[in-house]
């Protein structure tokens, strides 16, 4: 390890506090700090001696531990040393900004809080594949315990706490899977720029991220949760501790996505190379600022919404007890506020994701590229009025149930339009056939299906047969995993030799492929089936009645596992030893194939000029 | 960037937009015909008007969407149905491809509004009809309370007795009045097609005039804690000789 | 003389035109979070479950009676008075007047000390816990979240008076420039929550 400062000590050994941080040292203070706060919460916290039933001193230990686990993790980390610095009015110097951004410091970067933004794209990318791995063991427990009619196989307790954080972690894992890795990685290079625009927030956005783990799988050891990923309240209250794991890793999970929604926006609107204007801008981009614009004002509502049911388990508030005068419909408001935007903010990037790879497979110019951006924004748009189309059957406001009808129904219409995009471009296009170009026909199999299951969701009178039944866990699934994540494993192989250097094997992504599609696609559709049947969503037993179709998706399921299992196989295998990739393998116009692998720490030797957009494929004659 | 009707005298005459169309009508029939079955299949025999219209305005929309994923469908097979090219390097890039056709996109925006429009409409129908129920004076009462993890029921228009069974007379309208002891749950009879929330502090409203004598399925459809896969009653539909029997032996009223 | 790091040499401007934007969209996730905290409050007033917004006094425990707004009211003149001295702050760094520089940021700091800890004595000033039903709970929301607003105040205001005083703001001064911005959205979210408040 270099030592980069020229500090008043000349000896070797004595290194910057800020050379000496690194993951392990975040481990241990937030580990050291978690257990002193444990250990002094116990035992100066005065037992509960009047209010709400709900509050308990358990709760306040367990918020106050983690609390101090957050602020040692990050401390360790070195997310505080430039505030600290700012303050004491001795910003960084410019080589302790070259160290911190990894310069000639091989792997160890990965490890510490670099700034790089193509060393946080791969760290995203990892943490990722961490968060799937969980979400996906989880999902096979589930399904292994749905495949008898009894049930029984996990305890009750134990299979709602699965239940809900499978869904929590893979609503997380979602929204960061194209974001993350190639918002952070690709994103920049592809507007012709160094770095993104604020390099510490990117470090603190990823570190965050990976502090916010600890509370949320902690929360098997504590009880588990009872409720659902949405954590409705007042159930939430009657959790056990492994609630409060859920509480920390949302609001530290807010706090990231807050910081990266600016980065990324501020990156994309000040920082694009010169000539590139708006309608030079690749899809992608487009894709990637909208996801995050919506996730910034939406996710604090979700944010707030935890903060208060911390508070009503420690400090014994009662927003959502109505004997104190709370409301769970304030709960469920607040919740979806945010819950609805969400779900395009985990979408968006992967259309947007696949409508920058359509034309490179296809040899073709994007079809309409003004549509998919005004497609995108009304999107955006209207998905901030629909959120009370999840609360139709709370009885909250039964004459609001029509025009939110209305909007539900309209958000088709721009939605329609990144289907039109996709069709466009493919029509009369060279089909240069691999898995990213047979991943556009894929999305638009699962997501017609997924559209369309949501209209009939929307429509008030067809909800009350199919809300709160596996038809919706089948639609989400549909439009989540079967559009999404399809987009966000074509953006891996896509982008990959970039960001590795390497090809991934091609034979075992088209085998993953198959496995993933076909498994998926019986699975879920036979989730449609038995939740037409009556089959309510979050059981751990059901009817006889539904045990075929439960046979078929547990089946099914194991299906998908393989095929995720030969993805990972992929990605490491090739990460290691695959086919060293040229710069531009795909022969694409955007930016980022114009830069050598590795890619250089700065990107561009010169920072380039844009003339045109660059879909610019098969107009040579016209 | 040339547009296809100069380049072609009428693009309707092109192979490809033939092949296209006439898949178009096969895919949209086929899709129509098994998503229709698909979807009402498993939802059964409706036992309430609710119900059928429920299963009646699903097919609608089944058949309605039906020509816009057969369309998406027919380009997406023509588009596979071309020599694909394998490999490490790309194919040549495509000849005079257009990117962008105001006049293809103005008429899907035209289209999509207008089937928005129209499930709009009949969603707001079906709504008015069903909320009619709701608001009828003969329907008899019942408060519902749901804790975890059982229903119970209070007949307050037959005297106020309370059981854990729910019984009603066939071809009379019900108004169910819905709170909960605690969590949030939900009441869903099933082939009803009926479902409001039950929410500690507040009281809500469903009604439903079963039309079919039998048993079907009352079940909890808001996860509710640790049981809520087993707060599941059976609903009897019975004659009203019947019902009242059973009122009575219960020591309600008629 | 600025020792903020210019690794490329772009203009003082441009890097803090963008920093403006950063902070800018930051606040917007702020403005969120304060608009949903608002929602809260008149929701749950408007609801008045169980006549629980202000119950009435019980046998263990009196009525809940409101908080006087007048506080939240002082609080947000303060904030005012503290935007007031950094505006005086920047107006001297455009003027490259050091004297002014440090008798705003100073100003500035010892507001933001003012206003943490009068948020927090107010706090405890009040006749009812929080667990006197909902009004309670919001109430203590609210104070809670502007002591945490004021916190980071604190940090930012003595931040900037050191910085100020060591002579980094001689050249450029976009820090205090968008300190305003903090600034000014301390006074709103403190009119936000006493309009709040004031309508119990």
């Amino acid at each position: 390890m270099t030592t980069v400062m020229n500090h008043k000590s000349p000896t070797a050994s004595h290194r910057p506090i800020m050379e000496r941080l690194n993951v392990v040292t975040a481990l241990v203070l937030g580990i050291a700090l978690a257990v002193i706060s444990y250990y002094l919460a116990s035992k100066f916290l005065p037992e509960n001696t009047e209010g709400s039933v709900m509050k308990t001193r358990h709760d306040q230990i367990i918020l106050i531990a983690m609390f101090g686990w957050f602020i040692g993790f990050m401390t360790g980390i070195g997310a505080l040393v430039a505030p600290v610095r700012w303050l004491m009015g001795k910003d960084l110097s410019h080589d302790e900004n070259m160290y911190l951004a990894g310069k000639n410091a091989g792997t160890a970067r990965y490890f510490r809080y670099t700034t790089d933004h193509k060393v946080v794209g791969i760290q995203y990318l990892v943490i990722t594949m961490v968060i799937f791995g969980v979400g996906g063991i989880l999902a096979m427990l589930i399904r292994t315990n749905l495949g008898h009619a009894e049930g029984g196989w996990l305890h009750p307790q134990a299979y709602n706490a699965v239940v809900g954080i499978h869904g929590i972690i893979m609503i997380v894992g979602t929204i960061i899977m194209v974001t993350g890795p190639f918002g952070n990685f690709i994103m920049p290079i592809m507007i012709g720029a160094r770095d993104m625009a604020f390099p510490r927030l990117n470090a603190l956005s990823f570190w965050l991220i990976v502090a916010a783990l600890a509370p949320i799988l902690s929360a098997f050891f504590l009880g588990g949760i009872t409720t659902g990923w949405s954590a409705y309240n007042p159930l939430a209250t009657q959790s056990p501790g492994g609630m409060d794991g859920y509480i920390m890793f949302i609001c530290i999970f807010a706090i990231s996505t807050m910081v990266a929604g600016a980065n990324i926006t501020t990156t994309v609107v000040r920082m694009r190379a010169k000539g590139m204007t708006w309608t030079r801008t690749p899809i992608f981009i487009y894709g990637t600022v909208a996801s995050v614009a919506l996730a910034l004002p939406a996710f604090p509502v979700f944010f707030l919404s935890q903060v208060m049911s911390a508070m009503d388990r420690a400090a014994g508030t009662t927003f959502y007890d109505t004997r104190g005068g709370g409301s769970g419909w304030l709960y469920e408001n607040l919740f979806w506020l945010m819950g609805h935007p969400e779900v395009y903010v985990i979408l968006i990037p992967a259309v947007a994701a696949l409508m920058e790879m359509a034309p490179v497979f296809t040899r073709r110019p994007l079809f309409s590229f003004k549509i998919a951006v005004m497609g995108i924004a009304g999107i955006c748009g209207l998905s901030i009025l629909v959120w009370a189309h999840h609360m139709y059957m709370t009885g909250w406001a039964p004459l609001l149930n029509a025009p939110f009808m209305l909007t539900t129904e309209l958000i088709s219409i721009p939605t329609g339009m990144l289907f039109l995009v996709l069709v466009g471009t493919v029509w009369r296009g060279r089909l240069w056939m691999t898995v990213p170009t047979a991943s556009i026909f894929a999305l638009l199999l699962n997501f017609m299906i997924g559209g369309i299951t949501g209209i009939y969701l929307s429509d008030v009178p067809a909800d009350a047969a199919l809300h709160g039944s596996m038809f919706v866990t089948a639609h989400f699934h549909y439009t989540l995993m079967g559009a999404g994540l399809t987009g966000a494993i074509a953006a891996l192989i896509f982008w990959f030799p970039k960001m590795t250097g390497r090809m991934i094997d091609k034979q075992l992504s088209w085998i993953s492929f198959w496995l993933v599609q076909i498994g998926f696609n019986v699975a879920f559709m036979g989730m449609f089936m038995v939740g037409l049947a009556g089959q309510p969503r979050r059981v751990e037993a059901y009817a006889e009645l539904f045990t075929r179709g439960n046979q078929i998706t547990t089946g099914a399921a194991f299906v998908i596992m393989t095929g995720m299992l030969v993805l990972l196989w992929a990605v490491i295998y090739s990460w290691r030893n695959g086919q060293k990739a040229p710069m531009n393998p795909w022969q694409s116009k955007t930016l980022e194939w114009s830069v050598p692998n590795p890619v250089p720490l700065e990107n561009f030797e010169t920072l380039p000029t844009v003339t045109s957009d660059p879909y610019g494929y098969g107009k040579a004659q016209s | 960037m040339s547009d296809l009707q100069t380049k072609k005298p009428q693009w309707w005459k092109s192979k490809d937009v033939k092949i296209t169309a006439a898949l178009w009508v096969v895919l949209s029939v086929l899709i129509g015909v098994i998503s229709g079955i698909v979807n009402s299949r498993p939802m059964g025999q409706p036992a309430s008007e609710t119900m059928a219209n429920t299963i009646h305005i699903m097919k609608l929309f089944t058949w309605v969407s039906a020509p816009v994923a057969g369309l998406v469908a027919a380009i997406a097979i023509k588009a596979l149905m071309q020599k694909m090219h394998f490999g490490d390097n790309p194919p040549a890039e495509a000849d005079h491809q257009i990117s962008d056709s105001p006049k293809a996109t103005a008429l899907w925006l035209i289209v999509s509004a207008l089937l928005c429009l129209f499930a709009l409409v009949f969603g707001m129908v079906v709504l008015q009809r069903d909320n009619n129920t709701l608001l009828d004076v003969h329907a008899t009462d019942v408060n519902v309370t749901g804790q975890q993890w059982a229903w119970n029921f209070d007949y307050i228009d037959n005297g106020k007795f309370q059981s854990e069974d729910l019984y009603l007379p066939v071809n009379k309208p019900v108004h169910f009045h819905v709170t909960s002891l605690d969590v949030v749950h939900s009441f869903w009879i099933v082939q009803m097609g009926i479902k409001v929330d039950a929410n500690p502090g507040y009281i809500t409203e469903t009604a439903v005039t079963p039309t079919k004598i039998g048993v079907y399925d009352l079940r909890c459809a808001e996860l509710c804690g640790l049981l809520h896969a087993y707060m599941q009653k059976k609903v009897h539909v019975v004659s009203q000789q019947d019902y009242n029997n059973w009122v009575t032996s219960h020591g309600g009223t008629i | 003389m600025s020792t903020e790091v210019n690794t490329h040499h772009e203009h003082p401007d441009v890097v803090g035109s963008r920093n403006k934007l950063g902070v800018v969209l930051i606040l917007v996730a702020d403005i969120a979070f304060a608009l949903s905290v608002l929602f809260v409050y008149f929701y749950l007033k408007q609801q008045d479950v169980g006549g629980m917004w202000l119950p009435r006094a019980t046998e263990g425990q009196a009525a809940t009676v409101p908080a006087n707004a007048i506080g939240a009211w002082y609080l947000t003149l303060l904030a005012g008075l503290g935007l007031m001295t950094n505006t005086y702050a920047l107006r001297g760094a455009r003027s490259k007047n050091q004297t002014q520089i440090n008798l705003g940021l100073g100003s500035a700091a010892a507001i933001s000390v003012v206003l943490f800890v009068y948020q927090i004595i107010q706090m405890r000033q009040v006749e009812f816990t929080v667990t006197w039903g909902a009004y309670a709970s919001c109430y203590f929301l609210i104070t809670g979240l502007s002591v945490l607003h004021f916190f980071i105040t604190v940090f930012i205001g003595i931040g900037n008076w050191n910085r100020g005083r060591m002579g980094l703001y001689s050249d450029d001064f976009w820090h205090i420039d968008i300190v305003n911005v903090w600034w000014i959205w301390m006074v709103v979210s403190s009119l936000l929550g006493a309009f709040a408040l004031s309508n119990s």
